[in-house]
């Protein structure tokens, strides 16, 4: 059986390269038919907040590019509830993913503990 | 026994990454474990320009990987996307981006994120070092 993995999104977006790089590596993973599931934590889950535009910035925006996770196969798309209640988010201002899905966060620690690889930046 | 892989994020002279890495793969090679892949992306990359100068009484981080991976046999890889935007580039890339020069260690390689997939799929460990 193949290995899975779990990339975790921990940071914010533009502070960092943290998330486009994971960004990559998932896209990459996807290729080899691993099983993988994207989890967006804490601060993370502002990754995926609608309506970026760090081009003013000089930053590219990838968070366009979190729509194509499930074209790639990646159908495990999952927030952590406690996060955007925390931040006060809702579901509804995050970009539109198929299969998106929040979870509670003893599910994420259940997820990590069950994952073969973790990958975090 | 396992197999390992090491995944290096660390600015090298910045924090103290690169060094626990390093230590890490000795350590794990003294103990008779397998080191498959040293996969370099983000910061990490940085490491692998053969042009660090650090004073004569502080560790050449770059050296001491090369003298490991000569002496264990290891894969010291670098992600091409993460270099080039660093410049850290070998003479191909050198080539093909118009570069008046090239610095990768020739004990590096320059290569893509799928070797960091491949590492996993044939490693029973992959720690990060960030």
């Amino acid at each position: 059986m193949n290995k899975s993995i779990c990339i975790v999104f921990n940071k914010t977006p533009y502070g960092s390269q943290a998330g486009r790089e994971l960004l990559d590596i998932a896209l990459m993973a996807a290729a080899f038919d691993m099983p993988i599931t994207a989890l967006f934590v804490e601060q993370g889950v502002y990754q995926l907040l609608k309506g970026q535009e760090p081009d003013i910035l000089d930053i590219k925006n990838h968070s366009a590019t979190f729509k194509a996770l499930p074209l790639y196969g990646i159908e495990d798309i999952l927030v952590e509830e406690d996060a955007l209640q925390k931040f006060n988010l809702n579901v509804q201002e995050l970009v539109e993913i198929d299969g998106l899905k929040t979870i509670s966060s003893s599910h994420a620690q259940s997820l990590l503990a069950n994952s073969d690889f973790i990958l975090t930046l | 026994m396992a197999t390992y892989s090491l995944l290096v994020t660390a600015n090298p002279y910045s924090s103290q990454g690169q060094l626990s890495a390093i230590q890490f793969a000795k350590t794990l090679l003294e103990q008779g474990h397998e080191l498959m892949r040293v996969f370099f992306y983000a910061d990490g990359v940085l490491v692998a320009s053969r042009l660090h100068a650090p004073p004569a009484d502080e560790i050449n981080l770059t050296k001491a990987w090369a003298k490991l991976a000569i002496e264990k046999d290891i894969e010291l890889i670098a992600c091409v996307t993460a270099a080039n935007k660093r410049g850290i580039v070998n003479v191909a890339e050198a080539e093909r981006n118009a570069l008046t020069g090239n610095n990768l260690d020739p004990a590096f390689e320059i290569s893509g994120l799928g070797q960091l997939t491949e590492a996993m799929l044939n490693s029973d460990r992959l720690i990060t070092f960030g």
